[in-house]
């Protein structure tokens, strides 16, 4: 036996012909802790979904070794009663029921006369509480009394009630605040000690470096390495996770940038759902005249929740100050940003882009129908001039201004979403994941036209998770993690993609100028 | 581990995939013709039904006094209906509308018969305080975000409790000639005649202004003679109609009132930024949230517009039986959502016509009429009724392209 308790061997896995995953290796030893790393997209949650059979043997290629034998599981059932337990990044658990019903939902202890065993299973909740040194929580109380970072541990529970002898965290602390984390921390390594091992993905180095026994490396969809965490450095693991080179897809093109015209100040925004924690942490910048900037960090540092705030879209408890031109200004609401000049192309195209039923050219016109009509109606012949334009000049391919737009690609649907903000005629423009979803001509179309609107003297902010797109468009570069600034780059040959990872991942002061040091690589925050 | 999955198929097998591919193709596209000509399928679907009612009567049922008192029913859920149907393009449900008919329609008795208000400050009146009712509903609905099927239940109780209160339950009556002349009245045949000829003249200037324009915008542009043979069939209709009407006493005030809202309202839909705004918001709220557009007020009008609607509707209703029962409008509501639903109108939201939401009244006010002719007892026209709503559904969810 080779003393694996799981060994992944070349796993691969196809989405409609491109691959996700090609010849993966993954090996976890009883009671060990290995932390998978990789960038966003890199393929950790397609590979533990292989692994917990949400794609079941037969849709990938490759063998899993489970305690030294085949593991071949039609389904997620099948994998948990071997012992491998996954813990989703939302969690699974219903907020209404209680505690204990939350833990054996679905396997719930009966009496004999077929009625659900409450003594049974309080009784034996409270036990597995005690063991994770959770005695404060009352098992027979709503899960919804209990914060984001205690349901984490209850859903962890759950997971052990069903004897877990592998349990797989993905990104467990993204919704989590820092005293949560710790505690969570500490519970996988009294798991450790215990024999349970655990694969725990997280874009927090900080925590792998922590708990992690050993590291494993993924980079588009290919395995990179695999080391013990302590022959390795977090700028190792850094570099292993970057390190693809930057081909020519970007078209920069030089424009003149002018003065400041747009100020963000001191935006917090608040998580709608756990108080206590800040998406966002008094984040503060400005915007010049024809400039790009960009905006990076990890999924869930906050990005998206600064722009909306920005655009008048955020639904939590919110605070700041936006300035326009110097002046202040009020944006409540997204139509208020649009009639200030301020527009924004929102990350998920689909939930919040397009309006599926409407045709293309009805897409466009959306925001700014108002200027069509004479006398009441919607003068159509001006209307479809415009539209005419707009689809010629952002290429939109399409077989006519009146097909329903849900029936055009991604691409096509993207430069008709810009088309509608751009319509509106916006001073800044916001894009969040301009290119998501998005094929290559249609991403190098897209940036053309973003070099050309700054040069007409647009300003632009550029939300990406991307950090070749983010080096390879943008004039300067705003880091964002865990909610706060930790970095405002002017994007020149020095500023790199390590750069940028490692000012991400760097906590702000103090601790950053330790972790700076000892990595040799300053972010400079201005 | 190696993978065996390079078996070559076997020419049966191929033979099979051919044919139940060219069986999927069939389906899909009876499917598409189906969905592209969904309001053709309801005209001929009303076809079919009078067809037989026509013949399980031995021709009263097709008789220019029936057919006329049949529109004249169909009018009052047709009104309700050219509202409702906005409503549930914008993805929200009225529950209220019953109630609210019986109220506002009480209310016009009660100003009429204990107040003489005259007529013209009366319609007037009513239809304001149907349209604040309304928007006192959507103001719940769109800016302190209760589901409007909650808010619109409430209406539901509430209202039909206003009502019993201001009537004390008991019927009011009778009403004055002016007010009963609103439901009663017909148009002389010339104006009906002259009415025929306007309507297809308007429906002609269209389909070429149609064509004209999607030459122009390099669309597809059907073939002539498949617009000439539409216009045709819209000649024959139109003729008819007309005809038949003016063969008993002329076009019925309220059928007139109904012809006028499906054209305002088809024009309020399609040319107006109120009509597209509606379809938007039904058919991404998030979207249009996020394009600069204000949902909430959208949805307030709408609600607004469902109001007056039900006003509208109120007196008729008063007119028609030249008295108000506190009773009246009862599950009006139902009728007309089932017309707007059996019309093509989507409950996911988004799509829907007013013209569709019509014929879906006059589907419902032909199975009422059709089978209170034949004697059918009143619980075998439920369950007629409910059957064809939910095949009316079906039929349209197997048909949708999605899936």
């Amino acid at each position: 036996m080779s003393g694996f308790l799981l060994e992944m061997r070349g796993i691969a896995k196809s989405f409609s012909g491109v691959k996700a995953l090609d010849g993966i290796d993954l090996r976890v030893r009883p009671g060990e802790c290995v932390g998978l790393c990789g960038e966003n997209g890199a393929g950790k949650s397609t590979m533990m979904k292989v692994l917990s059979a949400v794609y079941p043997y037969g849709t990938w290629n490759g063998t899993i070794l489970w305690n030294g034998a085949e593991l071949r599981a039609a389904s997620i059932r099948e994998t948990e009663d071997a012992g491998i337990v996954i813990i989703h990044q939302e969690l699974m658990l219903i907020p209404q029921l209680s505690v204990a019903e939350n833990i054996f939902l679905g396997r719930e202890p009966r009496t004999r006369g077929g009625l659900i065993d409450f003594d049974r299973m309080y009784v034996e909740s409270a036990k597995l509480m005690a063991e994770l040194r959770m005695t404060h929580i009352n098992v027979a109380m709503p899960v919804a009394n209990y914060a984001g970072g205690e349901q984490q541990l209850i859903e962890i529970a759950k997971a052990l009630s069903k004897n877990a002898k592998l349990l797989i965290l993905d990104e467990p602390t993204s919704s989590l605040t820092k005293r949560e984390i710790a505690i969570l921390l500490r519970l996988v390594k009294d798991l450790k000690a215990k024999g349970v091992a655990c694969v725990y993905i997280s874009h927090k180095l900080e925590e792998i470096e922590e708990i992690a026994d050993t590291v494993t490396v993924i980079r588009d969809g290919r395995f990179i390495g695999e080391a013990p965490m302590r022959d390795i450095t977090t700028g190792d693991i850094i570099r292993m996770m970057v390190g693809r080179d930057m081909s020519n897809l970007f078209p920069r093109e030089e424009h003149p940038i002018g003065d400041v015209v747009f100020e963000a100040i001191g935006i917090t925004c608040l998580d709608p759902d756990n108080r206590a924690r800040k998406r966002v942490d008094n984040v503060s910048f400005s915007l010049r005249k024809g400039e790009i900037l960009g905006i990076a960090g990890l999924v869930g540092a906050g990005r998206t929740e600064l722009v909306s705030a920005l655009f008048g879209a955020y639904r939590g408890p919110h605070s700041g100050e936006v300035r326009l031109d110097g002046k202040r200004i009020q944006v409540r609401s997204p139509r208020e940003a649009v009639g200030q000049g301020i527009c924004m192309v929102p990350e998920d195209r689909k939930a919040h882009g397009i309006v599926p039923g409407l045709g293309v050219g009805h897409n466009i016109t959306l925001s700014v129908l108002d200027e069509f009509t004479s006398a009441g109606l919607i003068d159509e012949n001006r209307e479809f001039s415009d539209i005419g334009a707009a689809i010629q000049r952002l290429r939109i391919k399409t077989a006519s201004p009146l097909l329903a737009i849900s029936n055009l690609s991604g691409g096509n649907q993207q430069k008709a979403v810009i088309s509608k903000m751009l319509a509106a005629n916006p001073r800044v423009l916001i894009l969040d994941e301009p290119t998501r979803g998005v094929d290559v001509g249609a991403k190098y179309e897209i940036y053309k036209l973003m070099f050309a609107l700054v040069r007409e003297g647009l300003s632009i902010i550029m939300v990406s998770s991307e950090l070749s797109e983010v080096l390879g468009i943008s004039d300067r570069v705003l880091v964002i993690g865990e909610g706060e600034l930790r970095g405002d780059f002017i994007n020149d040959e020095t500023l790199t993609q390590e750069r940028i990872l490692a000012a991400a991942i760097t906590p702000a002061l103090p601790t950053q100028q330790r972790q700076a040091a000892s990595d040799g690589l300053a972010p400079s925050i201005h | 581990m190696t993978e065996t999955t390079s078996i070559a198929p076997s020419p049966a097998d191929v033979a099979a995939a051919d044919a139940d591919q060219r069986r999927t193709m069939r389906a899909e596209r009876i499917k598409t013709l189906f969905a592209r000509n969904k309001i053709l399928a309801l005209v001929v679907a009303i076809a079919i039904i009078w067809a037989l009612f026509t013949w399980l009567t031995q021709g009263d049922f097709l008789t220019a006094r029936n057919l006329s008192n049949l529109l004249r029913q169909m009018a009052i859920t047709g009104m309700l209906a050219s509202g409702m149907v906005f409503i549930i393009i914008s993805g929200e449900i009225d529950l209220s509308v019953g109630s609210l008919l019986g109220l506002l329609g009480g209310l016009a008795a009660i100003l009429d018969v204990n107040f003489h208000v005259p007529l013209w400050i009366n319609i007037p009146v009513v239809m304001a305080i149907g349209a604040l009712v309304g928007l006192f509903n959507g103001y719940w609905v769109a800016y302190l975000r209760i589901p409007s099927f909650i808010v619109t239940l409430a209406g539901m109780l509430a209202f039909r409790g206003v009502l019993l209160g201001i009537t004390g339950g008991v019927t009011i009556a009778p009403v004055s000639a002016p007010l009963v002349a609103v439901a009663q009245s017909y148009l002389p045949d010339i104006a009906g005649y002259a009415l025929g000829v306007m309507v297809f003249a308007a429906l002609a200037v269209a389909a070429l202004r149609g064509r004209a324009k999607r030459a122009q915008y390099g669309l597809p542009v059907p073939a002539l003679s498949s617009d000439l043979v539409k216009l045709g069939v819209a000649a024959v209709v139109i003729a008819g109609f007309f005809g038949i009407l003016d063969a008993y006493r002329g076009v019925p005030l309220p059928v007139l009132i109904v012809l006028v809202l499906l054209g305002a309202f088809t024009i309020m839909a399609r040319r107006t930024v109120f009509g597209r705004r509606i379809y938007a918001v039904g058919g991404n709220l998030e979207a249009t949230r996020l394009s600069g557009v204000n949902v909430q007020g959208v949805k307030l009008a709408v609600f607004g517009l469902m109001g007056a609607m039900a006003a509208l509707a109120g007196i008729a209703t008063t007119a028609r039986l030249a008295a108000a029962s506190p009773s009246a409008g009862t599950g009006a509501e139902l009728d007309c959502i089932a017309a707007c639903i059996i019309g093509g109108t989507s409950m996911r939201g988004g799509s829907g016509t007013v013209f569709g939401a019509l014929i879906g009244a006059l589907i419902i006010s032909t199975l009422d009429n059709g089978m209170s002719m034949l004697g059918v007892d009143t619980f075998w026209q439920m369950i007629v009724k409910g059957t064809i709503l939910l095949l009316a559904v079906w039929l349209d969810v197997a048909t949708s392209p999605k899936r």
